[in-house]
């Protein structure tokens, strides 16, 4: 399949992380774009126009968070989340590590857009290749004239901070990452007020993903109709969906929104692997519920997504394939959560684990049949309770699973065993 | 917020991590409720109240989610209930009982954490029954600004420990007891002693300094055996320091007297009454009422200090009656302010004191004032730096004697032409060179223009007295209000009995004691050679007078010099009112017996008028409040006249020792606090001490023509260079031996720090 490539513009030009090759296909000509023919407000308004909606999972429009900041003087922060902890996710990943100056230069422009003498970029704990590039790529910006002070003689200043974390998938919520950008512990905020009203530092701070910022560029260099011609009206442009399990071609798609679940899986991914048919798939991230194979001709956009009784999130696609134990499946998502939860809130610290005990129980043959409504219970006690989203997050899958494979969970009970005796993608349980 | 508004309509919302004055924080979810048109549950206490909003705080989906969380909270916990000290005082009961579930459904093993370790000397933590509210740790860190509390560990695994493991040092740390809703942090000297219900919990007051805060006393057994904080709606939020909350061990301390001494020989304390009460009458029948002077003094309550009042007027016949002080300044009723008038100024003046050594909760509500208003002005005029990482104030750093001057160069420069400062300063500033002027002309600023003045005085310099009236008189009606720091703590309840609080009335009494022209003097808990500024007038008066006699908690210095001792019963042991700094009366109420032979005032007074062979009719029903004045002790109008103050010497060449009120070091003992209490009280400047060679401790000589003590002090980076700093009144080294101002410094032995 020949495709042309917006955001992993690697995959076309395999050494475009590095400053010589990314300007020789056109690097930087959108900032240059940016400061010449548009005033901050311009830009505001043709990402607006753009339709472009945030790439973290939330999937919130990127222009009108922008237009939020308050007009107050007061100094402004562009902070860019690529924390990239949620499993099945990894497309911000591979932008960081290949494509790095396409996210810089968005930053730039983005940081003019919104006003930003500041920038960062929170990386998550583990990537020390991709924060090392990027540092790289911002000292090759700096030395380049488009970082530092009066870039390009248009008397905007912009000093970029490359920040990696300690591991921890809460600092991708970004009231959390602010926290720990700060030094302190990653505990959620209470909200409001909201980052774009006290931030970073108690200023008006914007947190975009690593892809939301990735296609500000491209949208510069080719319009928002350009965008807008892609997706639905209003789920536009373009995404990038990480393909995992038994499929032939795991990885990462960038696709154009509304791109029905089945393309993904069966062209782009390649289908499943000899021998193997889909259970059922994750649409979204961990944080969201399964959808059964019915729902394979889903379009990937938002609402369609949504209406399907899932969510796009962040666009890990997470295939599961009929040897998977969908108990052991559930076990195993539910303790990452009860892992990564930051302990704040009673329902979400003392809910995951409760959760994660019974789920080992169950799936070891030591369940028995009141089990399956108290874990749904629980997971109702936990729902809508919780301080911030990372504890509903823990009951999507399991919920949908217990719902739709009632009968597999039951079978467990019955026959104090696992009936498939299967793993989770030949995973070392840790 | 919902939770606010539920409380004030006396509508129960269960709540663990919210507490008012830390704000919200929406962790524990307990506090729940529906409110109407939100598709969720919401937490009360983190959502505001709208208009028109309608709230539901009970109702099957209210109940479910609360039920929920507290089966949450219930799973991990280790149901030790029976050997928890909070038992029958516990939110998790409380709750559990009124919204949770009645079993539980939990069959899996629970995490195991610490039990019973260590936060600090006086504070334990179990934290498998911290229900993770992190009332503690924000409140240290965020309120007291003392970070010394966090939480370590994610998720279930979470965990309130110390920095660093190190134990907690701030002297706030003892509130984080009464802030933790469950039997998380539990109090070493109350641990595993007492259940609820074989407890008496009374309200009472503090009075080991003059804030006076208010708290609940616990008796078991006939003795104390835990202080908390009380909570007064609308005016109080109950913290107390950890001098007030673990001092109360000072009532069994083996040194407090608890039988009499006659001569110098034990003595049964009715025998020893009886000789007092005949030495009066000889004194009386003999040289006249006159002859004998009575000085109030220590922790006695207002009630007594009447009694003694009376009988001293009535029975004796006499009218030399004074107070026991340390400081040689006085506030005119007039002029005193309370603890609101922190919560309203926008300018704070501290004049000498400083108040986290001084008045501890005070600075708390001064720091809660400069959170709530960062536009505050707080300045100092001191002898040393004021400022604190918890607290910045900008001190104009004067030389001991300077500070009236001081605030008076400012006040006339800033109100220039005004009458009264020409009186104010009709001998001249003095010489105040090296005051920086930009400093003065703030300072001037500050005290003329701003619109509620708030300043606090340790009384040290008795001339700050006349200035105070002539600011007030340029303020006018704008709010100039005092809060007096010093001691002793229930001095303004000893001058609303009817004895003279001003200093000339007590150096009156010793100078004629000196002389020879007293009979007998009697030290109501008073103990001068500790106290009073110049220590060898009191020490001259002892030697001279022919009948000294104390009734003391603990054996006044000098105690050979008495005739007779009498042991006193103290607070917490008597009913009684006490007068804090804010003149505000407060009830004690008693909550133990006085132990051995320790009795109250009335006791005494009665026995000796019989000795005396006087009727005497006690007034048990006196009633110190006022009936128009409130808890608050009577107003009275400021004085118009001022006295002109006396000009400013010249600083010194050398080293100046400086003091103030250190309240852990304030006199009375606790073997609780023992760890807290400064092996080298003393302080002396990094730069100073590089130049006599110190490097962390040492053992100083101070001299000046002919007197001299010995100081035991520390490096402080903080402390101001030039200065010697001595906490006052310490019995091992009284300040008051040497005076402060100019003093020679000689090193005996430097120490090296272990
Ligand atoms: C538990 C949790 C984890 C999250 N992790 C990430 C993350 O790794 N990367 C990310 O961009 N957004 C993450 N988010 C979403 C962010 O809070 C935020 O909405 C996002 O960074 C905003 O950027 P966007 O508007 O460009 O999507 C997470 C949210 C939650 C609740
Ligand atoms: S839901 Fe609560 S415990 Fe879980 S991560 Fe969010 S704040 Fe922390
Ligand atoms: S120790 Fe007590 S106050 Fe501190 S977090 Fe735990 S329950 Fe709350
Ligand atoms: S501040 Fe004073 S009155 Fe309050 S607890 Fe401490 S010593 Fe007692
Ligand atoms: S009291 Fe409201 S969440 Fe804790």
């Amino acid at each position: 399949m020949s495709q042309t490539f917006y955001l992993l513009r690697n995959r076309e030009v395999p050494q475009i992380g590095h400053m010589d090759v990314y300007r020789e296909h056109g690097g930087y000509d959108a900032l240059k774009k940016s400061l010449a023919e548009f005033e901050p407000e311009q830009l505001v308004d043709l990402v607006k126009r753009s339709g472009l909606r945030g790439r973290g999972g939330a999937g919130f429009p990127t222009g009108v968070k922008w237009g939020f900041l308050p007009k107050d003087g007061r100094p402004r922060y562009l902070v860019v989340n690529s924390d990239e902890a949620e499993p099945g996710t990894f497309k911000d990943r591979e932008l960081i590590e290949n494509n790095p100056h396409q996210l810089i230069e968005g930053m730039i422009i983005s940081s003019y857009a919104i006003g930003a003498g500041q920038a960062y970029v929170y990386c998550r704990g583990e990537f020390l290749k991709g924060s090392e590039e990027l540092a790289r790529a911002v000292k090759e910006a700096y030395a380049a004239g488009f970082l530092g002070e009066n870039i390009l003689g248009s008397g905007f200043s912009l000093d970029i901070f490359v920040y990696r974390g300690a591991g921890a998938y809460i600092c991708g919520e970004e009231s959390a990452l602010l926290e720990s950008l700060e030094g302190r512990r990653g505990n959620p905020r209470l909200k409001p007020p909201f980052p774009a009203v006290a931030g970073l530092y108690g200023m008006p701070t914007i947190v975009n993903n690593v892809e939301t910022i990735t296609n500000v560029p491209a949208i510069v260099t080719h319009g928002a109709e350009w965008y807008t011609s892609m997706g639905t009206e209003k789920s536009p442009g373009l995404k990038i969906m990480s393909v995992s399990g038994k499929v032939n071609r795991p990885g990462n798609y960038e696709i154009p929104l509304a791109t029905p679940l089945r393309t993904l899986i069966e062209e782009y991914a390649g289908g499943m692997q000899e021998g193997r048919s889909i259970k059922c798939v994750i649409p979204g991230g961990s944080s969201v519920p399964l959808l059964m194979p019915d729902k394979l001709d889903t379009p990937l956009d938002y609402e369609s997504v949504l209406q399907a009784g899932s969510m796009l999130g962040s666009g890990g696609c997470i295939v599961l394939d009929d040897t998977v134990c969908i108990v052991r499946a559930a076990a195993r998502l539910v303790k990452f959560y009860r892992e990564e939860s930051c302990g704040k809130c009673t329902p979400c610290r003392e809910g995951t684990y409760w959760m994660t005990d019974v789920l080992d129980r169950i799936e070891a043959g030591a369940g028995n049949e009141a089990d399956l409504d108290m874990l749904l219970d629980i997971a109702d006690n936990m729902n809508g309770k919780c301080f911030c989203p990372l504890g509903d997050a823990s009951l999507g899958f399991m919920v949908s699973a217990i719902k739709h494979f009632r009968d597999e969970f039951e079978a467990h009970v019955r026959e104090h065993r696992c009936p498939l005796g299967a793993k989770v993608y030949d995973t070392v349980n840790y | 917020m919902i939770a606010d508004a539920a409380a004030k309509l006396g509508i129960d919302v269960p709540v663990y991590c919210y507490h008012e004055a830390l704000g919200p924080l929406g962790a524990c979810r307990m506090c729940l409720v529906q409110v109407e048109k939100m598709p969720k549950l919401a937490t009360a206490c983190t959502t505001a109240v709208s208009e028109g909003m309608v709230v539901h705080t009970r109702g099957p989906a209210v109940d479910k989610g609360r039920k929920g969380v507290l089966e949450f909270l219930l799973i991990n916990h280790p149901l030790d209930c029976p050997v928890c000290d909070k038992g029958g005082e516990c939110f998790l009961q409380d709750y559990t009982f009124q919204y949770g579930p009645p079993a539980g459904r939990f069959e899996e093993p629970k995490i195991q954490k610490v039990k019973d370790g260590p936060i600090n000397e006086f504070i334990l933590v179990d934290q498998e029954r911290c229900v993770l509210c992190q009332r503690c740790v924000r409140f240290m860190g965020e309120y007291v600004g003392e970070p010394q509390l966090l939480l370590e560990g994610r998720g279930v695994e979470t965990v309130v420990t110390t920095v660093d493991h190190e134990p907690a040092t701030s002297q706030f740390s003892g509130n984080v007891i009464d802030l933790c809703p469950v039997g998380a942090l539990l109090s070493v000297p109350y641990h595993h002693k007492a259940r609820p219900w074989n407890i008496e919990r009374e309200e009472s007051v503090c009075t080991l300094c003059p804030v006076g805060c208010t708290t609940l006393a616990t008796g078991r057994d006939g003795h104390i055996v835990r202080i908390e904080g009380r909570p007064v709606p609308d005016r109080s939020w109950g913290w107390l320091c950890d001098r007030g909350r673990f001092g109360f061990d000072f009532a069994v301390n083996p040194s407090r007297l608890i039988t009499s001494y006659l001569e110098g020989r034990e003595e049964a304390a009715a025998r020893t009454t009886r000789q007092v009460g005949q030495w009066l009458r000889d004194a009386v029948s003999q040289h006249g009422g006159n002859s004998v002077a009575f000085v109030a003094g220590g922790l006695h309550s207002t009630e007594e200090a009447y009694q003694l009042n009376r009988f001293a007027r009535e029975v004796v016949g006499t009218e030399r009656l004074a107070v026991s002080r340390d400081v040689p300044g006085y506030l005119p009723r007039g002029l005193n302010g309370t603890f609101a008038d922190i919560d309203d100024a926008d300018a704070v003046v501290l004049i000498g004191t400083d108040p986290y050594e001084s008045v501890p909760v005070v600075h708390l509500r001064l720091r809660d004032r400069a959170r709530a208003l960062p536009s505050l002005k707080l300045m100092g005029v001191a002898p040393r730096s004021l400022s604190r990482e918890t607290l910045r104030v900008d001190t104009l750093v004067t030389h001991v004697g300077q500070e009236a001057a001081v605030l008076a160069a400012a006040l006339s420069d800033a109100a220039r032409g005004h009458a009264v400062l020409a009186e104010l300063v009709s001998n001249g500033l003095g010489d105040l060179s090296g005051i920086d002027g930009e400093a003065l002309a703030e300072l001037g600023s500050t005290l003329v223009n701003s619109e509620h003045l708030t300043v606090l005085w340790d009384g040290l310099e008795a001339d700050v007295e006349p200035v105070l009236v002539a600011l007030q008189s340029v303020r006018g009606d704008k709010p100039t209000r005092v809060l007096p720091t010093w001691g002793p703590s229930n001095w303004r309840g000893f001058e609303r009995a009817g004895f003279d609080a001003r200093i000339e009335s007590l150096t009156g009494i010793l100078e004629d004691a000196r002389d020879g022209k007293l009979q007998m003097l009697v030290l109501w808990g008073a103990d001068l050679l500790r106290e009073y500024p110049d220590q060898e007038l009191v020490r001259q008066a002892y030697a001279r007078v022919p009948v000294l006699v104390a009734e003391s908690l603990f054996p006044p210095a000098g105690h050979e010099s008495f005739k007779a001792i009498l042991p006193q019963a103290g607070p917490g042991e008597v009913y009684g009112t006490y007068v804090n700094m804010e003149a505000r009366l407060q009830v004690a109420m008693p909550s133990v017996q006085p132990p051995g032979q320790a009795r109250p005032t009335k006791t005494y007074v009665t026995a000796w008028a019989r000795a005396m062979e006087k009727p005497f009719v006690l007034q048990e029903d006196w009633d110190p409040y006022d009936d128009n004045s409130g808890d608050l002790v009577p107003e009275e109008s400021v004085p118009r006249e001022v006295r002109p103050i006396a000009p400013a010497s010249s600083a010194p060449d050398g080293y100046e020792l400086i003091t103030g009120v250190l309240v852990i070091e304030n006199g009375i003992p606790s073997d609780f606090l023992k760890p807290r209490v400064p092996q080298y009280p003393g302080r002396i400047s990094p730069s100073d001490a590089d130049r006599l060679g110190i490097r962390n401790q040492a053992v100083i000589k101070l001299s000046r023509e002919g007197r001299e003590m010995t100081a035991a002090v520390a490096v402080d980076p903080a402390m101001t260079p030039g200065r010697i700093y001595m906490p006052l009144g310490l019995a091992d080294a009284p300040v008051n031996a040497l005076g402060t101002g100019a003093v020679n410094v000689t090193v005996i032995e430097e120490v090296h720090s272990a």
